[in-house]
């Protein structure tokens, strides 16, 4: 339905219209992404699933599910949020709504295109920038730019004088990405091959997780918390704190991803120390945003989008801990190349960052609509599935990875580490499992709530109306 | 925006800024919502101090280095005697020489060897290629010694380190404790700090807060 404003003069488009389109795309992916999650997950716990088809071997699969949730769900829920709270925090409107359908369409297009190539075997070699370098180029130039150029014109036009803390996450963290996708992905376009082409790699790779992921859905949380709580945001000083020393210190430690790599180790020793100080944001940010709850903490237990919001933030705590940590060299040499690191990365995406983006969609999908959400039980459902899931999924993973840690060291033989995984990977499976079924539910509730859900009234704001009939 | 010198840990504005801003901050609502001017508590300054400690402790000496040629000498002066032979399993040789080469390194001046080669356990076949290359080095008056050598799998080769000089003009190639990045990252640290302090110190001090209830009007 939204299609038929591609065409359509831009002031003749619905105000919210790309929101819509980016915020049901997200969902979509995320149910894709999450669906072939639980698919290798199961390849992983019953080696006799669906084998004998090439194209459903784990090489082919893993890739897909990897980069369906980082840039179909995570990357579209981002650009969904944007296509709201950039104009709504400069008491202006979208510079362009049909830019934003335009993104948003070749999006969907090219990811789409991107996933089935990469699915058919046709990838870079190269973990996290698989995408082969025609695709690199859609992604940079039809949609992260076009992106890019309607947050920085919509805050360019703001009505007010200062820049909310927010907007300066979503400027900043789309410009950054343009840069590390075209860096990080030279590797393939120059043919440049060995330690050049591993340090890009994990450059690229981190930089998505630290420019891009993580400050994204913290600006994301900045936005959600004091406006469903109605409170003022704790500190505008710990926000300048914040953003900066993810400037300073998430940019840099990308080599601690090759901790034993023959790379110059003042690299490695440099990086690993920057690694730990990622702590110093994470402490400002989880700080600034509790501290933004006090008085209202009872909305953690009652309203649903604070439930998602306030959890996510909370487990940035054990993300940077884990994260700052693991990185060290006398962690690094344990856990590397474990399923541990899996649940770190998983921790990051599907906890912390995927935890805040839901909780923004929920809000943003039933403001834009106004519409109040079909069904507050499937909501709650969704909390406990995703939540309980990931919990599963994350324990389980951490287990395993620590017994492979020990496997490695000590020379188990190689076979006798994936028996004693086996529990673990069936574990792995039943949480992966439980999430994609929340998700599927999620994605009736706002199908649903866009049809049938009741109208909110002008003045109002859907969730406080979540316990009104 | 005029700088104010005088009691720089309060407030680098003047008093006309900081009025400015506070008033600016009370009439601008972002889309329904606004920021305080919260200090950062206490404690956790306590708290970024201490990581900003931990990050630097954590990482120097660069603890559980890459194997250094040093740690199999003992293996490789035992690996031909009768003792070792006779062993019928290479796992057994495996296990006799690595106490063997345990009580050498405990009864040695470095106290970190003996925790290095029990994370770094070698193979026998891996001994046995790499034991030619490690005898070279012992007799051959070589410019850097065992230590300099760094032991991956079966390959020995001279660690990648740029250490201080030598008499010889050369340069060390073991981990030096002062490192090139540690050092790097001490002024980057202390740059941020430095810039962090001003970006803070522009604002109003925290003890002037906005007045919400007129945003809320």
């Amino acid at each position: 339905m939204l299609l038929k404003y591609l065409f359509a003069k831009n002031e003749d488009i619905p105000a919210g219209s790309s929101t819509i389109f980016f915020g049901y795309s997200a969902i979509f992916w995320f149910v894709v992404g999450t669906g072939l999650g639980s698919f290798n997950a199961a390849k992983l716990a019953f080696p006799d699933f669906a084998t004998g088809v090439e194209l459903f071997a784990f090489g082919h699969m893993r890739q897909v599910h990897v980069l369906a949730v980082i840039l179909g769900w995570i990357s579209m829920a981002f650009a969904m949020t944007m296509m709201y709270m950039t104009p709504a925090l400069g008491n202006t409107k979208l510079w362009s709504e049909k830019l934003g359908l335009w993104t948003a369409f070749n999006w969907n297009v090219g990811l789409s295109l991107g996933l089935i190539l990469l699915w058919l075997g046709f990838t870079s070699g190269r973990e996290y920038s698989d995408l082969i370098w025609p695709i690199d180029l859609v992604v940079i130039f039809g949609v992260l730019v076009p992106l890019g150029i309607n947050v920085w014109m919509t805050i360019a036009q703001r009505k007010t004088q200062g820049i909310y803390i927010t907007n300066w996450f979503f400027g900043a963290c789309i410009f950054m990405l343009i840069i590390v996708f075209l860096v990080g992905n030279s590797a393939e376009f120059f043919n440049l091959t060995g330690l050049t082409e591993g340090y890009l790699t994990f450059w690229f790779a981190h930089n998505v997780l630290g420019l891009w992921i993580t400050p994204v859905a913290a600006g994301i949380a900045y936005y959600t918390i004091p406006k469903l709580t109605g409170n003022p945001l704790y500190s505008h000083r710990i926000g300048h704190l914040h953003f900066w020393s993810i400037i300073a210190f998430y940019s840099t430690p990308a080599s601690h991803h090759l901790l034993s790599a023959p790379l110059p180790e003042w690299l490695k020793s440099f990086a690993s120390v920057e690694g730990v100080l990622i702590l110093i944001p994470a402490i400002a940010f989880v700080a600034n945003i509790l501290l933004t709850m006090k008085g209202r903490w009872s909305m953690f237990v009652e309203n649903v989008e604070t439930k998602f919001s306030v959890t996510g933030v909370l487990l940035a705590i054990p993300l940077n801990m884990q994260g700052g940590f693991q990185q060290t060299r006398a962690i690094n040499w344990y856990v590397h190349g474990t399923g541990w690191i899996v649940a770190h990365a998983h921790l990051a995406l599907l906890g912390m960052s995927s935890f805040l983006e839901i909780a923004a969609v929920y809000f943003g999908l039933q403001q834009v609509l106004r519409r109040k959400l079909y069904s507050l039980v499937l909501a709650n459902f969704h909390f406990w599935f995703v939540i309980i899931g990931f919990c599963i999924y994350w324990i389980s993973m951490t287990i395993a990875g620590l017994i492979q840690g020990a496997g490695k060291i000590y020379e188990v033989p190689y076979i006798d580490v994936v028996i004693a995984e086996h529990p673990y990977m069936i574990a792995r499976w039943i949480g992966g499992t439980m999430v994609f079924t929340g998700n599927m539910v999620w994605l009736y509730n706002m199908y649903m709530t866009a049809r049938e859900g009741t109208v909110v009234p002008k003045g109002r704001y859907a969730h406080e109306m979540a316990y009104e009939r | 925006m005029a700088w104010k010198f005088d009691n720089p840990l309060y407030s680098m504005s003047d008093e006309q800024t900081n009025k400015a801003t506070i008033a600016l901050w009370e009439k601008e609502k972002h889309g329904g919502l606004w920021a305080a001017n919260s200090r950062l508590p206490f404690p956790l300054t306590i708290l970024i101090a201490l990581t900003i400690t931990t990050a630097f402790l954590v990482t120097m000496p660069i603890w559980g280095q890459r194997p250094s040629a040093l740690l199999y000498a003992p293996m490789v002066d035992l690996m031909d005697t009768p003792e070792v032979q006779q062993k019928a399993t290479p796992e057994e040789k495996m296990a006799y020489l690595t106490t063997r080469a345990m009580e050498v390194h405990k009864a040695a001046s470095d106290s970190r060897l003996p925790g290095l080669l029990e994370r770094h356990p070698i193979r026998w076949d891996d001994l046995q290629l790499a034991a030619p290359h490690i005898r070279e080095i012992q007799s051959s008056n070589s410019t850097y010694g065992l230590e300099s050598y760094t032991v991956v799998g079966d390959q020995v080769v001279l660690g990648n380190f740029e250490g201080s000089y030598r008499a010889d003009g050369k340069r060390e190639r073991t981990q030096p404790w002062w490192d090139k990045g540690y050092t790097i990252d001490l002024f980057y640290v202390t740059y941020f700090v430095i810039t962090m302090v001003f970006v803070c110190k522009r604002l109003p001090h925290f003890s002037q807060k906005p007045d919400m209830s007129k945003v809320a009007k």
